[in-house]
C-alpha cells in the first residue's frame, strides 16, 4: 500500500470516526434531552393549567359560600318560601324576587359569572330562580329533574351540610350540560335551603381550553367517566363535536393519556391523542371536577427545532470532516511526496539510470535521506562510467549497424505507442472529469461510446454494442421524451444542445448528467455526425439540493443566530431580524450582548454560560432588547457545536419572541378575583362588593365602615429581610384580619401591604356605628401589632387604620376609597400604629391648604407679595423706622391674611423664600432711603421665622443681602419671637452675638405672651424689647395688663434694653406709657401698615 | 514485534480503565434516605398500631423495588412511642436531628399528633397523620391522610336520620375526639337539615377510657329507645358496650349503632357476632371490591401473611408513603419547600379509591362510605359517595366563632 494511503486510512481511523461518533452521539444526547426538556414543560403547562381550572372553580366556590352568608340572602330563604307556596305569581312573591333579581343580576348578567342562581328549600322545592329555565317551581327530589346533577348537589348539601361542587352532565331544563356549586344557607345553626349557582359553561370553557404557551398545535382537554368511556367535556381543536359527545373506549384506544388521568395518576409521555396523532403530553387528575385533564402539543411542533438542529448539525459536521480531510491529504502529501519521488528514482536507478538524482530540499530526516542516497549515486555512477566506457567502445561499431536496422521499427513503435499513450490519457481525463464522450455517425448509423460513457451507464463494453436505443433505455423514463425531443430540434436547428437530465440505474439509483452535443451537417444541411459528451453532476445535484433544505430549515419564524467559538455573531436569519429589529449587517461580527437587556444580573449570564459549557445546551426565557430599545422576553435554546477535538466551534441560538404570549398569561391573571399570595379578593372584586354595599346600605339605611390599612415600616421588612419574609408576613396579616371581622365582611389586598376592610351593616345610627367601627379597627390593630413569628425569626409591626363610615350611596366608591386612605395618613402623620377616621372638616382643610400652598409657592416667585410699612416713633412723634409686614394680593382671592398664608408657609419650607424676599426687599428699601436726607436715619425691622433662623447660613445670608444692597447693618433691626429663641439655646446665642458682631439689631417680639424666664433672658445680647399689643390694648382698664407693662419696662431698664410698645391706638395708652418710661411706639394711633408710596407720603406730611 | 505487543497492552489496560469508570459511575449507591415510623408498640395503643407500622413497610418496600427515590433507597427507622404522646414528642425530635429523617409517619391519638405538631413546625419536618380524626386542625407540616367529620361522621349521621329517624343517643370515650365530634354531631342534628320536625339529642354519656360496665348505659338506651345510636368508645370499652347491648336485648333492628372507630381489626376483637347488623363509616373497608383493592390485600398477605386483617388506618398509612414517595420522585429534590409543593399537586390512584391531596388544607380527598357489620367479620357497604369528598377540616355550617371554641381540646 501506497504510503499517502495508509496516512489517509489512518486519519481515517484517527479523526474522522471518533468525530462522526462523537457528534453520533452527540446528537443522541441532544435528542434525549431535548424530549426531557419537552415533557418537563408540559408538565410544567399541565400544572398551571391545573392551577388555572382549579382556582377558577375555588373562586366560584368561595363567591357562592359568601353569598350563602350574606345577610339578606338569609332574610330571603326566610320570608321567600312562605310568599312562594302561597303562590309564586301573587304580588308578595313577584315583589321579594325582584328585589333578588336585582341583588344577582350583577353576578348573573353583568360578569357572567354565573349562568343561573337557584334558592332551594330543605324539601327540594326550587323557590327562586335568576332565569326561570324549566326547573323553576319543580322539587329535586321528587319532580322531573331529581336526577340532575343539581339534585345531586342538593342531595350532597344535604348529606354533608359543606358547599360541593356537582357533577359535570346533561341539564335539561338549560339544554346544555351543566356544572353546579351549592351550599348550605345556615340561620341562626338552622339549615333553611340551599343556595346553587350554575357555572357559565362559556365562561368556563375559555377558561379550560386556552391554549396558551401550548404553540400552534396544542390545547387543553379535559374529560370524565361515563361508565366505561370517556367523555370529553369541553370543545375539542380538532373535532367539531360539542363537548359530551365525543366519547372513546378503553378497548379500543387503551394508549389514551386520558385514561391515565382519569385513573387519579398524573405523569407525562409521547403518546397518540383522541386523533391517534402522536403528542407530547401530560396529564393530570383533577378532584374538583372529578376529571382528568391532558395538555398537549403535537410531536412534529415540540420536535421541530431539533430536527432543524440535526440537519444544522449533520452539514457542519460535514464540512468539518471535508476541511480536515483536506488538509490531512495536504500534509500527507508533503510526506509521502518526497517519499515517492525517492523510491521512484531509487527504482530507476537500480534499472540503471545512475544519473538520476533526488530532490535535496526536503525537511529533516528525508532531506538527509535525499543527501545521502545522491551521494550513493554518485559514486554508483562513477563505477558504471568507467565499466560502460570500456564496454561502449567494444560495441559501438556493432550498434552502428543495428541501429540502423532498429531505428525504423522504433520509429514505428513510438507512433503506436503515442496514439495509444493519447487514448489513455484521454480516458483517464474523462475519468476523472466524470465527462465522456460519444460519436453517433448519421450515415452508417454507427455509434461510439467513450469508456467512461459506459462507466457512468454502469454497462460493460465487452457485452455490448452502444446503440441509441440502449442510451435511451438508461435515462430516466420521465426524462426520455425531452432528451429526445432536445436533439431532434438541434438537428433540426442546426444548434448545439445543452440538457440536463436524470438516469435510472438497474437498481434504481438515480444519476444527474449534463448532455451536450453538436453535430456537423453537409452543403445540403444533411446531418453526417453528432458528437456529444456526458457529465455526471449527480454530486453538485445532491449539494444543491441539501442547500436548499438547509436554507429553507434556517428560514423559520423563530430567529437563529449562529455565533462563532468566540461569540461573535456569523450568520442570523430573517425571523431574527424580523424580531430583533437588526439587520443581518448590523450584527454579524458583533457580539450577542447587543441585544442583551440589562435586566439580567451578572450571575444570571455566569450560570446560562456555565450551563452551555458543562451540558453543551441551555434553555430558559429571558429578557432581551429590541433595536428600538423596547424590552422583551423570549424563549431561548443555545447549543453548542464542537469540533473534532472537542472545542467548541460555534453556538447555536434559536429564539422565539413570547411576549405575546406573556400578555396573554398577564390579561389572564387580570381577569381574576383574588390576590394569589394571600387568596383574598383583590381590588376588582373589592370595587365589586363595595358597590354591592352601596345599594344594599341605600336600602336598609344602615352605616357601614371602610378601612383602609397600611403596615408600617413594610418596606424596611423587605428590604432587610427580603420578599419571602415580606411575603409571609402578609399572608399573616391576611389572616388574622380575616380572625377580626365577620365572614361576610370583605377583606380586600389592594396590592403591596395595603388591605381595605369593607364592614357592613353597622349600625343605624351614625353614633354607634362609629364607635363599633372604631372598636373592630382597633381589634384589628391590636392583633396585627402583635409579634410575628416569620419561618424561624420574631418580627414586630403595626398598621396605620384610616376609617371611613358610610351610608347610602352618597358617595361613589372611589371618594371612599380616597378617604379612608386619606384618614390612613392621617394615622401615619400622627406617629403610625394608631386607628384615625376620616372627617369632611379635615379634607376640606386639606384640601385648601393644598391649593392654598400651591397659589402661595407661584405667589412668592411671581411678585404677588408687597410689603408694608408700619410706622415707628419716638415720645416726640418723630418718625424712627418701620416694621415691615408682608401682604398678599391675590389676582382673584384679593388680599389674604397673613394668619392665613404664614402658618402654610411656615409648615411648607415656603416660609424661607417669603423670609428671604422680605429681608432682600427691607434692605433694598434702606438702601434707598440711605439717599436722602429725610429718611437716612430710618431703621427697618424685619421679623424671622423659627424656621429661618434655624438654617446653619443664616447668618451668613443677612451678611450677603446687607453687602448685596450696601446697607448700613445698625439700620436693620430682626425682630425674634420667644419661639425662635426657645429652641437650642447655645446655637441660637451664638448666631445673636454673630449678628450683633455684624451691627445688626435684635429686638424680642411680643415680649410677655411666651414663656421665657429671666435667667434665660438675661444671656440674649437683645437690643429692645416690644411690648406685646395684647397687654397694650387694655392697659387702662385691665389693672393687670396695667402692671405686666410696667414691669417689662422696668426690666428692659434693668437690662438696659430699649421698649417698644406695638398696638398703640389712643392717647390714653400713649400716656400710660410715656409716664411709665416707654419711648418708642408703634400703632393705628400714628399710622397703619402702608404700601411704600403711602408710607413715604406719611413721612413727608 | 516485542513494541508492538506492549503497546497493545497499554491500549488494552486504557480501555479497561474507561470501562471500569464508567461502571462505578453507574453503580455508586446513593445514599439512603431516611424517614421516622412514629408508633406506639407497647402500652394500650400497641394491638391498634402496630398494624400500621407492617402497612408503611410494605408501601416502602414497594418504593425500593420500583426504583427508590431517583435512584436512593428508603430507609425506615421505627421508633416505639410507648403510647406517651410526650414521649412521642421527644422521638420525633430525636429522628429529626439525630437520624435527620426527611419525613415521620405516624401517631394514632389526636393528642399524639398534637405534641409532635410543634416539633415537625420548629424543624419544618413533615407529619403525614393516617387516622380520623376530629377536624379543626391544619398545619402547613402534616399530611392528612384520613378523614375529617364532612368525610366520615357528618355523613353517617345525616344517613342514619334519613334512615331510621331523628332521635340520637350519642355515647363516647371521655376524652376530646369524643366530645369535639359529638359536639359537631349536636349542631348537625339541631341543623335539622332535610328535616320537617325537630330532631332531638336524646342524652350524650361519656365513659371514661376502658370503661367496662355498661349496664346502665344499656338500660337507659333501652328505656329511652332512641331511633339510632352514634358510638364514639374507642379500644376495649367497645367489647363491653356492645355486649351490654345483647345482655339487655337490644338487636341491631331495634336500635341501630353507628360506630366512629370500629373497623374489621376491632370487629375481630369484639366477635363479630355480636356486632353484625350495626354501622361503621369509613373510607375504606377490606371487602371493597376493585382492582386496586385486592391487589393491595394479595401483596400485604404475601408479605405478612394469609391471615391479616386490613382496615382503613393501615390503608391510610399505607398511602401516605406512596404520596410522599411520588411527591419526592415528581420533585427531584430532596428540599422541603419543594417537596411540599409537589404534595400539594399529589393524586393517587389507592385502594379506597382516587385520593388527591388538597393544597390548601392538606388533607385529602376521599370517598366515604358506610358500612353494615357481618357476621364474618367484614363490612357490607351500603352507601358510598359516588367520588372523593373535599376535605373540610373547618365545617362550614358552623360559624367561624364556635369552630375556634371547639378547636383547643385533643384527643
Amino acid at each position: 500500500m501506497k504510503i499517502s494511503t495508509r496516512l489517509l486510512l489512518l486519519f481515517l481511523l484517527v479523526a474522522v470516526l471518533p468525530l462522526a461518533l462523537f457528534s453520533y452521539l452527540n446528537l443522541q444526547q441532544d435528542e434525549a434531552t431535548l424530549r426531557i426538556e419537552v415533557l418537563e414543560r408540559m408538565s410544567g403547562l399541565a400544572d398551571k393549567k391545573a392551577l388555572q381550572v382549579k382556582t377558577y372553580i375555588a373562586e366560584r366556590k368561595r363567591e357562592v359560600q359568601i353569598r350563602a352568608r350574606d345577610p339578606q340572602l338569609m332574610n330571603a330563604i326566610r320570608s321567600l318560601p312562605q310568599d312562594y307556596a302561597a303562590g309564586w305569581r301573587k304580588p308578595s312573591y313577584v315583589r321579594e324576587a325582584a328585589q333578588l333579581h336585582d341583588y344577582f343580576g350583577r353576578y348573573v348578567e353583568e360578569y357572567g359569572m354565573f349562568y343561573d342562581v337557584f334558592l332551594i328549600t330543605p324539601q327540594g322545592e326550587v323557590v327562586y330562580s335568576q332565569k326561570r329555565e324549566a326547573d323553576f317551581a319543580t322539587n329535586l327530589l321528587a319532580g322531573p329533574y331529581s336526577e340532575t346533577s343539581l339534585a345531586q348537589a342538593f342531595r350532597e348539601v344535604l348529606m354533608t351540610l359543606e358547599p360541593v361542587i356537582s357533577g359535570y352532565g346533561h341539564y335539561a331544563p338549560s339544554q346544555t350540560s351543566a356544572l353546579f356549586i351549592a351550599a348550605p344557607v345556615m340561620v341562626d345553626g338552622k339549615f333553611k335551603g340551599v343556595f346553587a349557582a350554575q357555572l357559565s359553561n362559556e365562561l368556563f370553557y375559555r377558561v379550560a381550553t386556552d391554549a396558551t404557551g401550548l404553540g400552534l398545535s396544542g390545547e387543553a382537554i379535559f374529560a370524565q367517566r361515563d361508565g366505561e368511556d370517556v367523555v370529553f367535556t369541553t370543545p375539542l381543536r380538532y373535532r367539531s363535536e360539542a363537548p359530551m359527545k365525543l366519547r372513546m373506549n378503553p378497548q379500543q384506544s387503551s394508549s389514551l393519556s386520558m385514561f391515565g388521568a382519569l385513573s387519579g395518576e398524573s405523569g407525562a409521555g409521547i403518546k397518540p391523542d383522541y386523533r391517534g396523532q402522536s403528542v407530547a403530553a401530560a396529564w393530570r387528575y383533577l378532584p374538583e371536577l372529578n376529571w382528568g385533564m391532558v395538555v398537549k402539543m403535537d410531536a412534529d411542533e415540540v420536535f421541530a427545532s431539533i430536527a432543524r438542529q440535526r440537519i444544522l448539525m449533520i452539514e457542519v459536521v460535514l464540512g468539518l470532516m471535508l476541511f480536515s480531510g483536506m488538509l490531512a491529504y495536504y500534509f500527507g502529501r508533503q510526506i509521502s511526496g518526497p517519499l515517492e519521488d525517492m523510491a521512484r528514482t531509487a527504482d530507476e536507478v537500480a534499472r540503471g539510470g545512475t544519473d538520476k538524482r533526488v530532490d535535496e530540499s526536503a525537511p529533516g530526516e528525508l532531506g538527509r535521506f535525499a543527501l545521502a542516497f545522491n551521494r550513493m549515486a554518485e559514486n554508483l555512477q562513477g563505477l558504471y562510467g568507467t565499466l560502460e566506457q570500456r564496454i561502449g567502445e567494444r560495441t559501438r561499431d556493432l550498434n552502428v549497424t543495428i541501429a540502423q536496422l532498429h531505428e525504423e521499427i522504433i520509429e514505428r513503435g513510438q507512433i503506436e505507442n503515442a496514439l495509444r499513450d493519447n487514448r489513455d490519457l484521454l480516458n483517464e481525463a474523462q475519468r476523472l472529469g466524470q465527462l465522456g464522450s460519444w460519436e453517433l455517425n448519421l450515415l452508417s448509423g454507427k455509434l461510439h461510446w467513450s469508456d467512461e460513457i459506459y462507466r457512468m451507464f454502469e454497462l460493460d463494453p465487452a457485452h455490448l454494442v452502444a446503440s441509441y436505443e440502449k442510451f435511451l433505455s438508461v435515462i430516466h423514463p420521465d426524462d426520455r421524451e425531452k432528451v429526445s425531443q432536445a436533439y431532434a430540434q438541434s438537428l433540426v436547428d442546426k444548434q448545439d444542445y445543452d440538457v440536463e437530465h436524470r438516469l435510472l440505474m438497474a437498481d434504481g439509483r438515480i444519476k444527474w448528467v449534463r448532455e451536450r452535443c453538436s453535430s456537423e451537417f453537409d452543403g445540403a444541411g444533411k446531418p453526417l455526425r453528432s458528437v456529444g459528451a456526458v457529465q455526471d453532476i449527480t454530486a453538485h445535484k445532491l449539494a444543491e439540493d441539501r442547500q436548499r433544505v438547509a436554507a429553507v430549515a434556517f428560514e423559520t419564524h423563530e430567529g437563529i443566530m449562529i455565533a462563532d467559538a468566540n461569540a461573535n455573531i456569523i450568520r442570523v436569519n430573517r425571523a431574527f431580524q424580523t424580531i430583533t429589529g437588526y439587520q443581518s449587517e448590523e450584527v454579524v461580527g458583533k457580539n450577542p450582548r447587543i441585544l442583551s437587556s440589562g435586566v439580567h444580573s451578572q450571575a444570571f449570564y455566569a450560570a446560562m454560560w456555565q450551563k452551555l459549557i458543562h451540558e453543551g445546551s441551555w434553555s430558559g426565557e429571558i429578557l432581551d432588547k429590541r433595536k428600538s430599545g423596547e424590552i422583551y422576553p423570549k424563549w431561548l435554546t443555545i447549543s453548542t457545536v464542537k469540533d473534532g477535538e472537542g472545542k467548541v466551534s460555534e453556538y447555536v441560538a434559536i429564539f422565539s419572541d413570547i411576549s405575546a404570549r406573556k400578555k396573554a398569561e398577564e390579561e389572564i391573571r387580570n381577569l381574576a378575583f383574588y390576590d394569589t399570595l394571600t387568596k383574598l379578593p383583590n381590588r376588582r372584586l373589592l370595587l365589586d362588593r363595595m358597590s354591592l354595599a352601596l345599594s344594599s346600605s341605600l336600602r336598609n339605611q344602615h352605616y357601614g365602615a371602610v378601612m383602609f390599612l397600611d403596615m408600617d415600616r413594610f418596606k424596611t421588612l423587605n428590604d432587610t429581610m427580603g420578599h419571602d419574609y415580606g411575603d409571609l408576613l402578609l399572608v399573616e396579616v391576611a389572616q388574622r384580619i380575616h380572625y377580626c371581622v365577620r365572614e361576610v365582611d370583605t377583606v380586600a389586598r389592594m396590592g403591596g401591604d395595603e388591605f381595605v376592610i369593607l364592614v357592613e351593616d353597622i349600625d343605624s345610627i351614625a353614633e354607634e356605628a362609629s364607635q363599633k367601627a372604631a372598636l373592630i379597627a382597633e381589634k384589628i390593630r391590636t392583633s396585627l401589632t402583635a409579634a410575628y413569628q416569620l419561618k424561624d425569626r420574631l418580627y414586630h409591626s403595626s398598621p396605620s387604620i384610616g376609617v371611613c363610615l358610610y351610608r347610602g350611596n352618597e358617595e361613589s366608591v372611589d371618594a371612599l376609597l380616597k378617604h379612608a386612605d386619606m384618614a390612613m395618613y392621617q394615622a401615619k402623620e400622627s406617629g403610625r400604629n394608631t386607628v384615625r377616621f376620616f372627617d369632611p372638616q379635615m379634607q376640606y382643610a386639606v384640601e385648601t391648604r393644598a391649593a392654598l400652598e400651591a397659589d402661595l409657592r407661584y405667589a412668592v416667585f411671581n411678585g404677588q407679595l408687597r410689603l408694608h410699612y408700619q410706622i415707628q416713633v419716638d415720645d416726640e412723634h418723630r418718625a424712627l423706622g418701620a416694621e415691615v409686614l408682608v401682604r398678599w394680593v391675590h389676582p382673584t382671592r384679593g388680599m389674604v391674611s397673613p394668619a392665613q398664608f404664614i402658618p402654610v408657609a411656615e409648615e411648607s419650607s415656603l416660609i424661607l423664600e417669603v423670609g428671604h424676599w422680605v429681608l432682600e426687599t427691607a434692605c433694598r428699601q434702606l438702601a434707598a432711603w440711605s439717599k436722602s436726607e429725610l429718611t437716612r436715619h430710618l431703621s427697618i425691622a424685619v421679623n424671622v421665622s423659627a424656621q429661618q433662623f434655624k438654617l446653619v447660613d443664616f447668618v451668613d445670608r443677612v451678611m450677603a443681602v446687607l453687602r448685596t444692597f450696601d446697607v448700613d447693618a445698625s439700620h436693620l433691626k430682626l425682630e425674634l419671637t420667644e419661639g425662635v429663641v426657645l429652641n437650642d439655646v447655645t446655637d441660637v446665642v451664638a448666631k445673636m452675638h454673630a449678628l450683633k458682631a455684624l451691627g445688626v439689631r435684635l429686638s424680642m417680639d411680643d415680649f410677655g405672651t411666651g414663656y421665657s424666664s429671666l435667667a434665660y433672658l438675661k444671656q440674649l445680647p437683645l437690643d429692645q424689647l416690644k411690648i406685646d399689643q395684647s397687654f397694650v390694648r387694655d392697659i387702662t382698664t385691665d389693672p393687670n395688663d396695667a402692671v405686666m407693662v410696667q414691669t417689662i419696662i422696668g426690666m428692659a431698664q434693668n437690662f438696659r434694653l430699649d421698649v417698644i410698645a406695638e398696638g398703640v391706638e389712643t392717647e390714653g395708652q400713649l400716656a400710660f406709657l410715656k409716664r411709665h418710661g416707654c419711648r418708642a411706639f408703634q400703632g393705628y394711633l400714628f399710622g397703619k401698615p402702608l404700601p411704600i408710596e403711602e408710607f413715604e407720603k406719611l413721612l413727608r406730611d | 514485534m516485542m513494541q508492538y505487543r506492549k503497546f497493545l497492552l497499554f491500549i488494552i489496560a486504557v480501555l479497561a480503565l474507561l470501562v471500569f469508570l464508567v461502571w462505578q459511575y453507574r453503580v455508586a449507591a446513593k445514599p439512603a434516605i431516611r424517614i421516622g415510623v412514629l408508633h406506639s408498640l407497647s402500652g394500650t395503643m400497641a394491638a391498634s398500631e402496630t398494624p400500621l407500622v407492617d402497612a408503611v413497610r410494605l408501601a416502602v418496600e414497594e418504593a425500593n423495588l420500583s426504583g427508590g427515590i431517583n435512584g436512593a433507597n428508603i430507609e425506615m427507622i421505627v421508633s416505639d412511642c410507648r403510647s406517651d404522646a410526650d414521649y412521642c414528642a421527644e422521638q420525633a425530635e430525636k429522628l429529626i436531628t439525630q437520624h435527620k429523617v426527611q419525613a415521620l409517619f405516624g401517631c394514632w391519638t389526636s393528642a399524639c399528633r398534637k405534641a409532635v405538631r410543634p416539633v415537625v413546625e420548629r424543624h419544618h419536618n413533615l407529619l403525614f397523620y393516617p387516622l380520623q380524626y376530629e377536624g379543626l386542625e391544619q398545619s402547613p407540616n402534616i399530611i392528612y391522610t384520613g378523614a375529617v367529620p364532612n368525610q366520615q361522621i357528618i355523613p353517617m349521621v345525616s344517613w342514619a336520620m334519613q334512615q331510621h329517624g331523628r332521635r340520637a343517643y350519642l355515647i363516647g370515650s371521655d376524652y376530646v375526639f369524643p366530645r369535639t365530634a359529638n359536639k359537631i354531631i349536636g349542631k348537625l342534628l339541631r341543623a335539622g337539615a332535610g328535616a320537617i320536625d325537630e330532631s332531638s339529642v336524646l342524652a350524650e354519656r361519656y365513659a371514661p377510657l376502658g370503661e367496662q360496665n355498661f349496664d346502665a348505659i344499656a338500660g337507659e338506651i333501652a328505656a329511652l329507645r332512641p331511633d339510632f345510636v352514634v358510638n364514639t368508645l374507642n379500644g376495649d370499652s367497645n367489647l363491653y358496650f356492645f355486649r351490654a347491648l345483647q345482655e339487655a336485648g337490644i338487636s341491631a333492628d331495634a336500635i341501630p349503632v353507628f360506630s366512629t372507630s370500629i373497623a374489621e381489626a376491632e370487629l375481630a376483637a369484639i366477635g363479630p357476632q355480636r356486632v353484625a347488623g350495626h354501622y361503621a363509616a369509613w373510607n375504606y373497608f377490606q371487602s371493597l371490591d376493585s382492582i386496586e383493592n385486592r391487589a393491595f390485600i394479595k401483596r400485604f398477605r404475601h408479605r405478612f401473611g394469609a391471615q391479616r386483617v386490613l382496615d382503613d388506618p393501615m390503608e391510610a398509612a399505607y398511602i401516605g408513603v406512596h404520596l410522599w414517595v411520588n411527591a419526592q420522585r415528581s420533585a427531584g429534590t430532596p428540599d422541603a419547600s419543594s417537596v411540599k409543593i409537589a404534595l400539594g399537586k399529589q393524586t393517587l390512584n389507592a385502594p379506597e379509591g382516587i385520593v388527591a391531596v388538597d393544597a390548601e388544607t392538606q388533607h385529602l380527598w376521599k370517598p366515604v362510605r358506610i358500612g353494615r357489620a357481618r357476621a364474618d367479620g367484614q363490612f357490607d357497604i351500603i352507601w358510598q359517595s359516588g367520588r372523593s369528598v373535599a376535605p373540610a377540616p373547618f365545617p362550614f355550617f358552623i360559624p367561624h366563632a364556635e369552630r375556634a371554641v371547639m378547636a383547643g381540646g385533643s384527643k
